[in-house]
């Protein structure tokens, strides 16, 4: 038999190059994509969304969200993803679906999507003007605090878009299907390339 | 048009995709075939007030049942389907 190895790769693997982007000068739009991460999906099971969120809570010590929301967690982001479901994001192998498969065990279904999304986070001063163009979601701070959240479209696209913990600025979080991906990023660099982007990958969930 | 999705919160009519009359209601195993073929085929041309189903795909991918002014496109109210979010709909 034919020698043969799977390659680990991200799906921007090709399309993101660091570096700047568009206008010179200060970058008014950081573009980071965030690699090596474990994402699990848990959606409750028919008449088990109590067990569930019971479940949640006992593992991640604060309460899963059951809105439109991101929640923190001493070592996971939990993001709402739909009724009755959200998204547990983390990093290091702690929250792996081998991890969660026995706490959810007979209240909710796991499915593992850490190969299946890009994740890419999006800051600076006018990340909220760049986002503007792409997305039908309010993103003023009045409407979209911190730990808001939006299961929606991006250029037809379906993303989750999460407001995570500010660093100096506002950051704004999107989780895309990888076969999605390449193309989202180059609409997002179109749209941002006015305002000058730094584009860079990380392997920290910031 | 928007639709104010129970579980979202307001969003345009992009995200939505439109099935159709939700008020067709599947016949019994024993119904006789003149009931599904009512059933699959026959629909009402609905000039006024119509209860649809739509779908959030580009959101948080419930079913909604939405009643609508065909005339107007005036939405009067839109609840989740059942078992879209138990939460909401108590099953
Ligand atoms: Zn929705």
């Amino acid at each position: 038999m034919a020698e043969f190895s799977w390659d680990v790769r991200s799906p921007l693997d090709r399309a993101l190059v660091v570096g700047p982007y568009g206008s010179t000068g200060d970058a008014g739009v950081s573009l980071t994509e965030i690699r090596n991460f474990d994402l699990i999906q848990v959606m409750a099971r028919r008449g088990k969304a109590a067990e569930t969120a019971k479940a949640a809570k006992a593992r991640f010590g604060v309460a899963a969200p059951e809105t439109p929301k991101a929640v923190g967690t001493t070592d996971a982001t939990l993001i709402w993803s739909g009724p009755d479901q959200f998204l547990v994001l983390s990093k290091g192998g702690k929250h792996t679906i081998e991890a969660l498969a026995p706490v959810f065990a007979g209240s909710a279904s796991l499915s593992d999507q850490s190969h299946a999304r890009a994740l890419i986070s999006i800051s600076g001063a006018k990340a909220r003007m760049a986002l503007a163009k792409l997305s039908s979601i309010d993103l003023h701070p009045d409407v979209f605090p911190v730990g808001a959240a939006a299961a929606t479209s991006m250029d037809h696209t379906s993303v989750t878009l999460w407001r995570g913990r500010d660093r100096a600025e506002a950051v704004f979080s999107l989780l895309v299907f990888a076969t999605f991906a390449e193309s989202l990023w180059n609409t997002t660099l179109d749209a941002a390339a006015e305002y000058g982007v730094a584009i860079a990958h990380a392997a920290d969930l910031g | 048009m928007r639709i104010v999705c129970p579980f979202c919160g307001e969003r345009e009519l992009g995200e939505y995709t439109y099935l159709g009359d939700a008020k067709p209601q599947r016949p019994a195993a024993d119904a006789g075939e003149d009931a599904v073929y009512d059933y699959v085929y026959l629909r009402d041309n609905i000039a006024g007030v119509m209860s649809e189903h739509w779908y959030h795909g580009g959101g948080c991918r419930a079913w909604l049942k939405v009643t609508r002014n065909t005339l107007t496109h005036e939405i009067s109210a839109v609840e989740p389907t059942a078992g879209a979010g138990a939460a909401k709909v108590g099953v």
